[in-house]
């Protein structure tokens, strides 16, 4: 017996990342997802961002990570409440994931809230948690050949952030080679060139966070 | 290995498909994978093997077909087929690609093992109208 079906099975959640967003967009809330391979600087480019915009009480993260609260502890020092969700070994979050941590927090009041997905470069890629804005984050230590080996990852963000510039002369890094991939990739989203640890960038990104509002 | 939370969707899906049918086993699972997806089908089969025990569809052979990429030019409307590395649209040389296939999943059919014996035209013609 053949049984025909035609069923998108990626449906659950896409449904789910749609409701995220009308909730999201009722209650006047900008969702970024921040995605990025693990140490590319995700948790600090927040602890930049918090201070940076004045979002104290205003904003709230979710933080995907596979084991430990570390990240979740490192954002409640400032200030903004944060919803962990810990995937035990899964690589990517889900939108039914991020509408249940929706469901944790008060939406009022914010104006935005940050998605720190799991760390991974592969699978994140291809699920909407219902965002308003994807960041697809890489950093010099990683190599300079990223966007060219991950290029569904940096292919649908909204905007791409270069993090740790200040390593580049130390690793004889080639930002053409980064920029080449991205001309074949990915020309609309802006590419931020930015060292957390130096302040080098951040203003750009807060102007571009700053845009998402308008 | 995102491929396990596809096979829970897809196991999701299978079962939604034979509920309140009189299925034995499923002996097949037909699906397109579009290649943006990334699936690695033995990392898919594994997944799905595991999710699959102990429901009518353990031990299911999945039948993959792959769809190509293809997408349309935001910056200037046409359409092209992106490759693996490159989503340069080649008319105006911008990469700035809206996805139109290649991205979804798609489970297309179900070859079943019925309990009761109906006859396999029968319940085609039942499918269809279901």
């Amino acid at each position: 017996m053949k049984i025909s079906i035609v069923r998108n099975i990626l449906e659950v959640n896409e449904s789910a990342a749609r409701e995220n967003r009308e909730r999201l967009d009722r209650a006047g809330v900008v969702a970024v997802n921040i995605t990025s391979a693990p140490g590319s600087g995700k948790t600090s480019l927040l602890e930049a961002t918090v201070p940076g915009l004045s979002l104290e009480g205003m904003c709230a993260v979710i933080v995907g990570d596979l084991q430990t609260s570390r990240d979740a502890e490192r954002i409640a020092v400032l200030g903004v409440e944060s919803v962990q969700i810990n995937t035990e070994g899964g690589c990517h979050l889900t939108a039914s994931q991020v509408s249940a941590a929706l469901d944790r927090l008060d939406l009022d009041g914010l104006s935005f809230i940050f998605i720190e997905n799991i760390g991974n470069m592969v699978c994140p890629a291809g699920f909407d948690l219902g965002e308003h804005a994807r960041v697809a984050m890489l950093s010099v230590p990683e190599g300079d050949d990223k966007i060219g080996k991950y290029p569904t990852l940096f292919q649908p963000a909204d905007v791409i952030v270069l993090n740790k510039t200040d390593l580049i002369g130390v690793l004889d890094y080639d930002l053409n080679r980064v920029t080449d991939d991205l001309g074949r990739v990915n020309t609309r989203a802006p590419f931020l060139r930015m060292s957390v640890k130096t302040g080098e960038g951040i203003e750009a990104w807060l102007a571009w966070l700053r845009g998402l509002k308008v | 290995m995102h491929e396990m939370s596809i096979a829970v969707e897809l196991m999701r899906e299978i079962e939604r498909a034979i509920a309140g049918r009189d299925i034995e086993s499923v002996e097949e699972v037909s699906l397109t994978i579009g290649i943006m997806r990334q699936v690695v089908p033995e990392m898919l089969e594994t997944a799905f093997g595991a999710v699959a025990m102990g429901t009518p569809a353990e031990g299911a052979r999945l039948r993959m077909e792959f769809v190509a990429v293809a997408g349309r030019c935001r910056a200037c409307g046409s359409r092209f087929e992106p490759t693996a590395d490159s989503f340069l649209c080649p008319r105006c040389g911008q990469a700035d690609a809206e996805i139109t296939e290649g991205d979804d999943i798609v489970l297309t059919s179900l070859t079943c093992e019925e309990r009761n014996g109906a006859s396999e035209s029968e319940n085609q013609h039942r499918s269809q109208h279901s």
